[in-house]
């Protein structure tokens, strides 16, 4: 008996010391580190003062309320419209494997890319965007110059970016669903609406769940388009946690980012864990 | 059987698809550095004796092939660099392979990760002054106080090149100036004098403003240019407060709270709905065409736009453009605050040793120096004893800047008389300059920034 359990245990091994070496000892040191002034070569004890300095930083105040803005936009939108698409693609259109493929095109572009490419179709004066609104007359819009609008335009970018991951997801749950029920429905004389309201949407949950725990994660921690388009300005106005962080790695404040990095998976796991919990406790009642 | 052949033909392509996926992840274009690592800790610290026998006299250079790769940001004009390069092709056998990085935060970030994974070129190309002594320098690039050679550089200029009594850096062109470019067709047309105050400066703008020109250009798509006006103003600072830079090292003396650093702040604010209309996309690039075609009156900038202007346009271009330090409040006393130029630093940990200290000695000396000038011009004085400026100089440089220095005011900037330099000044000043805090506010957070280097520096500063 004894015997057979180290033998099992042995199958274990392999995986535990990678999850070690790559997950638990950076962790675990990651804590060390966000406890002292460090620059590679040494690192001095300061106790709790990264943290302290972390919190009094001016633009974190900015940067947490853009973080949440960023995660429940994104998230909410991508929900919302993945699962309007979603029915759509499911529904008996001629061409929908083509449009499934056009959908899904924008995930297979890199994020920066995007990024950029989306920094130059908004550029108030040369972009092709605003050359396209002034034709309806409306006047120039700096998209991503003008502090009150910039994140917006960026969540624009980044749902029209990420629309596609959770249409997938949607489609793979709505044709999971029995198609038993629309039958039933239909003699019933349910019309398409009902059918939509009743069966899709209450049946489409697991989905929904996986696609709101996805993009709101995600969202969170959600760096590189934003680096890529602003870079966090104009100032600070579109800084997030994340960009925050990769400023003070990038000038060399090892302790302090890592102590940031320490918060925002402080913060992930608070938001994130409680939401997942709730949704699936929805899911299974 | 056929499944087996198939299953061993599949995983063969997938180990083989990783390594070489892996290898051209790292590859870029710099060859050499990854074979090497192996033999070079056998090796191990490089012999200074071997210098003597080429520090010849009589412009007799030792030849022999070698290849040595350079990083440097993409911002930097590289045509007089690549003419020395091609030089030393020639005369020392010497190829060099340039690979480019972005500049601002994200090439910080990159040269830092690459100093400390030990994958840095064998020369790199980065700011002199604070921003080096950001880098660790002691641990990662060679000293080159021990070779006489080395005896030539500028004074000032090796101060800003060196950590612990040891010197690290020759620099890659001139000195410059921080500063404000002009057009002077537009000065001539409305009839505008050059500002002795700040605020002439500001009616001067008022004035173009009004005839529908644009008074100031802002290329705050880059956010570093968005700094050269708080960084220009350090003769202004200097010239209200001498002690500001002592107090400012030892932690007393504050923007937020000292006039002296407070006016440079608060220059942003009087600028407000001068600049061009997509001034927050506009990049560095974008600035240089405009000034160059005369769609904006003021720039501050960093004279290096001028060797970018004339390798984009010709000299008369750039001859339309004059240059004048950013005004003060005293009249009497203008002043240009001069840059340090970017520097080359060699590689302590390459196990080509011997080939960089050659080329860096072959860099400085007046050979290479010709070359240099021959392929672009200066934007400003050279920073190696007894060099001079060459006759065809750009106006703006021969005359407007030179003026400054015969009559003894300049000064450099912060950054290269303090290792203090906080790392958000670029988004700081950007968000001044667009109008989202007043000046006081914007001094108060670089106070705040600042803070952060100096703990990171080990200073003893009081919260």
């Amino acid at each position: 008996m004894d015997k057979k359990k180290i033998y099992s245990l042995w199958f274990l091994v392999p995986a535990t010391t990678i999850f070690a070496v790559f997950f638990i000892i950076p962790t675990l040191a990651s804590l060390y580190f966000s406890l002292t002034v460090w620059n590679f070569d040494s690192s001095k004890f300061c106790g709790l003062d990264n943290f302290k300095m972390f919190f009094s930083e001016n633009s974190l105040n900015i940067g947490i309320k853009n973080t949440l803005i960023y995660a429940v936009l994104t998230s909410g939108l991508k929900v919302i419209l993945a699962f309007l698409i979603a029915v759509f693609l499911t529904s008996a259109i001629k061409t929908k494997h083509i449009i499934r493929s056009v959908v899904f095109f924008p995930n297979l572009i890199s994020t920066i890319a995007i990024g950029i490419t989306f920094a130059a179709l908004l550029h108030p004066t040369k972009g092709i965007i605003n050359s396209f609104l002034s034709i309806f007359g409306v006047g120039r819009i700096d998209w991503l110059g003008n502090v009150d609008i910039a994140l917006f335009s960026i969540i624009g970018v980044d749902v029209w970016k990420g629309l596609s991951i959770a249409t997938v997801i949607y489609i793979a749950g709505i044709q999971s669903i029995d198609k038993g029920y629309y039958e039933a429905a239909a003699i019933d004389g349910a019309n398409g609406l009902n059918k939509l309201l009743h069966i899709t949407l209450p049946l489409s949950r697991p989905s929904r769940n996986s696609v709101i725990i996805l993009s709101f994660i995600g969202g969170i921690r959600s760096f590189d388009l934003i680096w890529a388009m602003t870079g966090g300005g104009p100032g600070f106005a579109t800084d997030v946690l994340a960009s925050i962080v990769y400023k003070q790695y990038a000038a060399g404040y090892y302790g302090l980012s890592t102590a940031g990095n320490v918060i925002m998976l402080v913060l992930i796991a608070i938001l994130a864990f409680p939401l997942q919990k709730y949704l699936y406790s929805k899911e299974t009642a | 059987m056929k499944k087996k052949v198939l299953a061993i033909l599949l995983t063969s392509m997938m180990t083989i698809g990783l390594m070489t996926g892996c290898s051209s992840g790292t590859k870029d274009t710099s060859v050499e550095t990854t074979p090497t690592e192996a033999a070079q800790k056998e090796e191990a610290a490089p012999t200074v004796a071997t210098d003597s026998e080429n520090t010849a006299a009589d412009g007799q250079w030792e030849y022999k092939e070698a290849t040595l790769t350079f990083l440097i940001d993409s911002d930097v004009s590289l045509d007089g660099f690549n003419a020395v390069a091609e030089l030393a092709k020639e005369k020392l056998g010497i190829t060099i392979e340039t690979e480019m990085r972005a500049g601002g935060a994200d090439g910080d970030n990159l040269v830092k990760t690459r100093l400390a994974s030990g994958e840095m070129c064998d020369l790199m190309g980065y700011n002199s002054g604070s921003l080096l002594a950001a880098l660790n320098p002691t641990e990662y690039f060679i000293d080159i106080s021990q070779y006489d050679w080395s005896k030539k550089l500028d004074d000032t200029y090796v101060g800003t090149v060196s950590s612990e009594n040891q010197v690290f850096g020759v620099p890659l062109g001139s000195a410059q100036a921080g500063a404000v470019l002009y057009n002077k067709e537009m000065y001539a047309k409305y009839n505008l004098q050059v500002p002795k105050t700040w605020d002439e400066f500001v009616a001067n703008c008022k004035v173009l403003d009004q005839a529908g020109e644009t008074a100031m250009i802002g290329a705050f798509g880059d956010s570093w240019t968005s700094q050269v006006l708080f960084l220009g103003d350090y003769y202004n600072v200097l010239a209200k407060d001498p002690n500001f830079t002592s107090g400012f090292e030892a932690g007393t003396t504050k923007y937020a709270t000292s006039e002296a650093g407070l006016s440079s702040f608060k220059k942003y604010e009087d600028l407000n709905g001068l600049y061009n209309d997509d001034y927050l996309a506009t990049t560095y690039d974008d600035a240089c065409d405009m000034m160059a075609s005369g769609q904006g009156a003021h720039w501050f900038m960093l004279t290096q736009a001028l060797s970018n202007i004339y390798s984009l346009y010709d000299k008369e271009t750039v001859d339309k453009i004059g240059v004048f330090g950013v005004p003060g409040a005293d009249a009497s006393n203008q002043g240009l605050t001069v840059w340090m130029p970017t520097s080359i630093y060699g590689n302590k940990n390459s196990d080509k040793y011997d080939d960089i200290v050659r080329f860096m000695e072959f860099y400085v000396s007046d050979e290479a120096l010709n070359a240099m000038t021959e392929a672009q011009l200066p934007d400003g004085p050279f920073c190696v004893k007894g060099y001079q400026l060459p006759d065809n100089a750009y106006e703006a440089v021969k005359t407007d800047m030179q003026a400054y220095f015969d009559a003894g005011k300049t000064s450099t900037a912060q950054e290269f008389q303090t290792s203090v330099k906080g790392s958000n000044c670029p988004a700081i000043c950007q968000e001044v300059a667009s109008g989202q805090v007043t000046g006081e506010k914007a001094a108060k957070e670089y106070d705040e920034d600042c803070y952060k280097q100096a703990i990171q520096l080990g200073l003893d500063w009081k919260e």
